[in-house]
């Protein structure tokens, strides 16, 4: 993990001294070194237990030029840095629930809980916050909305930004700013959500977060069908988008066909919701597209199946990217992607994953090509995981964006970040 | 009276805006737009004096129809060398006063950009300049079974750039989603005149997502001149009901039923009593003059299914106090309940020369406290008010009632919408579900965010306008400035 050039022994000296000073903010027991995927990207960490806390740290940071950067519990920001950030900020220690309104169908969450936790808590009402990246009891809610995280049910439901209605976050000179309110619908004051919604920590960090909560499905069921090739499975996938009002719709590569069951199959699956007829209407209708060659999962198999199918991640994968492109061009995309993918069919997004490549040549290479067949269908592809030894040297994270775009991009994180102290030279143009 | 000398944000009419133009400007605006293009005399300016928030009146003293983005870039670029600020407008169908000229005297109006670009069906986009007008965009892609979401009650003339600029709602966005969740790429220009491309045609946003930061922005970032927007697939049915109840607590009531049972409705719908009798007189549809309150509900979904959960609402409502549950037969009756329903704001102009639509929000469980506040508000300041309003979303619309031939009913008027206000913030609500801050709300908007707050969102606004010369004095208070007066203005009454 560490550089033979020693820049990385460096910063994590720097890091320990900074790390020193802050006794004086937290006591000991609250600032601790780097744990497990943590080491090598953070120095240090630290736990606040406040919003003052947080932003008496930011402005010594700011004072002194350290740089530091939000950790979830999944660590998804310190996954993506090529270079050592001095101090990593956790809000493991700001996890409480401050008001949760089922009638109002709204929740106000500290940003250090889980999506697990809180989905925990809300299911007594037969209420979820539907946004479903992997692993919600390792996903924190700053972490989902920094990373814009989503998973399979964007397609009925939406994402990050269709249902944060407010937020708080500490950013330049340790100022606290709210943005949106409790309420489901609400346009008073620039729209801050968005903002901080897949900024990757680089314009402060998120303390609270405001949801709008949706009502669990009555009857739900999962259809899963094999297929030989993906491209008819796309094609079906298609044609039960355009029919049925599904709460999912994913499409499998064959590597994936194992952990359901059917080893070298592509899958095709597709989730339907709602009361008993309902339910018995669109079970015929994906039969008459099928034919017959499916299976139909209700119950705990369905939820065992869905976990899954959200959670799913390839395990000797070293490199993985998120590739959004137009809908109708993502069947054509993903047939020349030599990876293995989960797509969300309907949304024109899949996760793809690739071996570990050989070195830094295989993987540009590899990137290369994903980004090729994202920009030929008006898109773009966003690597999630790169192995450490290529990070420095490696592609970039994020595709480019156009240069008007990137100039106020630019803009916004001097202005957010003048210090440039918050999670820097990770994001979209090395921000 | 001159009421624009006071500081708290009271009404402002005439014309000024500002210094002279430079003579040289209106020549360079005509020769990038043409004679046809531009309006310079006073008389013809009077139509632009306001929009759908009549309190305030000030007239531009150019107004520019620009017909293609460079010829929108070309005038900002003209109007950034000699540091003229300006104000954008769509149909001018907008209620807080977003573009109302204050200290802009160049107004730039999209309407003349109204051509749909591209339909792409397969994956449900349209592309279109900003000048379309909202309708138009479902009109368009109707035959093939699909529809823009957001429906704001002025559809027929409101402009996709005003919608933007605003993040309209409408009745069905309590299922369906205000704009900002149906945009998905922008082109603007920038106050300088460059012309940027914002987000895309694809779901997921690389990098900062500046086209969210830019719907909303009321016109204080640029000029939108194209919107790529998504497109939904029709339901195979509706069912629209018409609930009648005795007063409005009971309706509020069944509407906090409906949602807590788990059924997200198209869209729920509240008139109280004022408004039955305004509609009533205007559209003769058969709401029941007697009722203190009707519920327009409408559930929408596969036709499988439909007959148990219309069942379920009708069983939902009637449980909770509903007098009588109508169901519309057909097409035609839903279209006329829509219709009196869309049209109740121009109904009401039938009971006084004037009106004021105010836009709140509250969390849904506070209707009934609201609708209180809102009662004595209106004996407080003795004028009459109506409600109509998107109950599923706790999103109110007070009209306010009044003859702004006389000055003291014009004051009292701006009150009680203020006293509306400040009760909807102390409900835990908001200040606009849906208008827009404008010149209408910006004083108030210290009620519901700190220093700090409105500190960060002008830094946001600054990112792409630093010199705040789109549409200036909107939105956020300036500390300590007031718009001054540079010119006669218009006395009230007329």
């Amino acid at each position: 993990m560490i550089d033979a050039n020693g820049a990385t022994a460096a910063a994590q000296s720097a890091a320990e001294r900074a790390a020193r000073g802050f006794e004086s903010l937290l006591d000991r027991g609250r600032i601790r070194a780097p744990q497990g995927r943590e080491a090598g990207v953070l120095g240090a960490v630290l736990e606040p237990e406040s919003v003052a806390e947080i932003s008496e740290i930011i402005r010594k940071c700011e004072a002194e030029s350290i740089s530091l950067a939000p950790v979830g519990a999944a660590r998804t920001l310190a996954q993506m840095r090529s270079r050592p950030v001095a101090l990593g900020v956790s809000l493991e220690r700001m996890r409480q629930v401050i008001a949760y309104e089922p009638e109002d169908m709204t929740v106000v969450a500290q940003a250090g809980l889980t999506l697990g936790e809180l989905n925990r808590l809300m299911e007594q009402n037969r209420q979820h916050l539907p946004v479903d990246p992997p692993a919600p009891g390792l996903t924190t809610l700053g972490a989902m909305v920094s990373a814009a995280k989503a998973g399979p049910l964007r397609l009925s439901e939406g994402r990050v930004r269709d249902l944060l209605i407010g937020l708080q976050f500490v950013g330049h000179g340790g100022r606290v700013a709210r943005g949106g309110g409790r309420v489901v619908k609400n346009v008073a004051g620039y729209d801050l959500m968005k903002v901080m919604t897949g900024s990757f920590g680089t314009l402060g960090i998120i303390t609270e977060t405001i949801f709008k909560v949706r009502p669990l499905p009555e009857l739900a069921e999962l259809a899963v069908a094999p297929f030989d090739t993906a491209e008819p499975a796309f094609g079906v996938a298609a044609a039960l988008h355009d029919a049925l009002p599904l709460l999912h719709l994913e499409v499998l590569s064959a590597g994936f066909g194992r952990e359901f069951g059917y080893p070298q199959k592509c899958l095709l699956f597709a989730a339907f919701g709602g009361n008993q007829v309902e339910l018995d209407y669109q079970r015929s209708a994906i039969e008459c597209k099928l034919g017959g060659k499916f299976a139909v999962l209700a119950g705990a198999p369905a939820s065992e199946a869905y976990a899954r199918l959200r959670d799913l991640e390839m395990a000797d994968a070293a490199l993985a990217a998120q590739l959004a492109v137009l809908p109708a061009e993502l069947c054509r995309g993903l047939l020349s992607c030599r990876a293995e993918y989960v797509a969300y069919a309907g949304c024109g997004v899949a996760r793809l994953f690739a071996r570990a490549p050989e070195g830094a040549n295989e993987a540009a290479q590899i990137v290369a090509h994903w980004r090729e067949i994202a920009r030929q269908a008006r898109g773009h592809a966003r690597l999630t995981a790169l192995p450490p030894a290529l990070r420095s040297a490696g592609p970039a994270f994020f595709d480019q964006v156009n240069e008007g775009s990137m100039k106020l991009m630019a803009r916004a994180k001097k202005s957010f970040d003048p210090a440039g102290i918050f999670n820097p030279g990770c994001f979209v143009g090395a921000l | 009276m001159d009421l624009t000398q006071q500081s708290g944000g009271l009404p402002r009419t005439g014309s000024a805006n500002g210094a002279a133009l430079s003579s040289g400007l209106r020549e360079e605006l005509t020769e990038i737009v043409g004679r046809e293009g531009l309006i310079h005399r006073a008389s013809e300016l009077r139509v632009y004096e306001c929009d759908g928030w009549t309190v305030e009146k000030s007239a531009p003293e150019l107004l520019v129809l620009p017909d293609s983005t460079a010829q929108v870039s070309a005038v900002l670029e003209a109007l950034h060398r000699r540091q003229v600020p300006f104000v954008p407008r769509g149909a001018g169908t907008g209620l807080s006063g977003g573009s109302l000229p204050l200290k802009a005297p160049v107004m730039v109006c999209t309407s003349r950009m109204n051509r749909i670009v591209s339909i792409d069906y397969a994956n449900r986009r349209v592309e279109v300049e900003s000048g379309v007008v909202n309708l138009h965009v479902s009109n368009a892609v109707k035959a093939a079974g699909l529809f823009y979401a957001p429906d704001p009650s002025s559809q027929a003339a409101c402009t996709v750039g005003g919608n933007v600029a605003e993040n309209s709602g409408g009745p069905h966005t309590l299922k369906y989603g205000v704009t900002t969740n149906h945009v998905l790429g922008l082109e603007i220009v920038l106050p300088d005149g460059e012309v940027v491309e914002l987000g895309g045609p694809t779901e997921e946003v690389c990098g900062y997502d500046l086209v969210g930061a830019v719907v909303g922005s009321e016109g204080t970032t640029g000029i939108v001149t194209r919107a790529v927007l998504k497109l939904v697939r029709e339901p195979q049915s509706h069912r629209t009901f018409l609930a009648i109840f005795a007063d409005v607590e009971g309706a509020t009531r069944a509407v906090s039923a409906i949602i807590a049972a788990g059924v997200i409705p198209g869209a729920i719908e509240m008139m109280d009593q004022l408004i039955i009798e305004a509609v009533e007189a205007a559209f003769h549809v058969g709401l029941p003059r007697d009722a203190g309150a009707v519920l327009i509900i409408e559930i929408d979904g596969l036709a499988a299914g439909m007959d148990q959960r219309a069942e379920q609402v009708k069983a939902i409502v009637g449980g909770n106090g509903a007098k009588e549950v109508r169901v519309a037969r057909d097409e035609t009756e839903r279209a006329a309940l829509w219709k009196a329903r869309k049209r109740a704001f121009g109904a009401v102009g039938r009971l006084a020369p004037n009106y004021a639509t105010q836009d709140g929000v509250v969390p849904r469980t506070r209707l009934p406290q609201i609708l209180r506040e809102i009662s004595a508000a209106s004996q407080r300041h003795q004028l009459r008010i109506g409600n109509v309003f998107h109950a599923g979303d706790g999103n109110i619309h007070p009209i306010v009632l009044y003859d702004e031939r006389d000055p003291d009913q014009v004051r009292r008027a701006v009150e009680a919408g203020r006293d509306i206000l400040k009760a909807c913030v102390a409900l835990g609500g908001s200040l606009s579900g849906e208008h827009g801050i404008g010149a209408e709300k910006m004083h108030e908007m210290p009620l519901l965010f700190s220093p700090d707050d409105l500190m960060v969102m002008s830094d946001l606004r600054r990112v792409f306008d630093p010199a705040e010369r789109s549409n200036p004095n909107k939105v956020i208070p300036m500390p300590g400035a007031c718009v001054e007066v540079a010119a006669p203005r218009r006395q009230v009454p007329v």
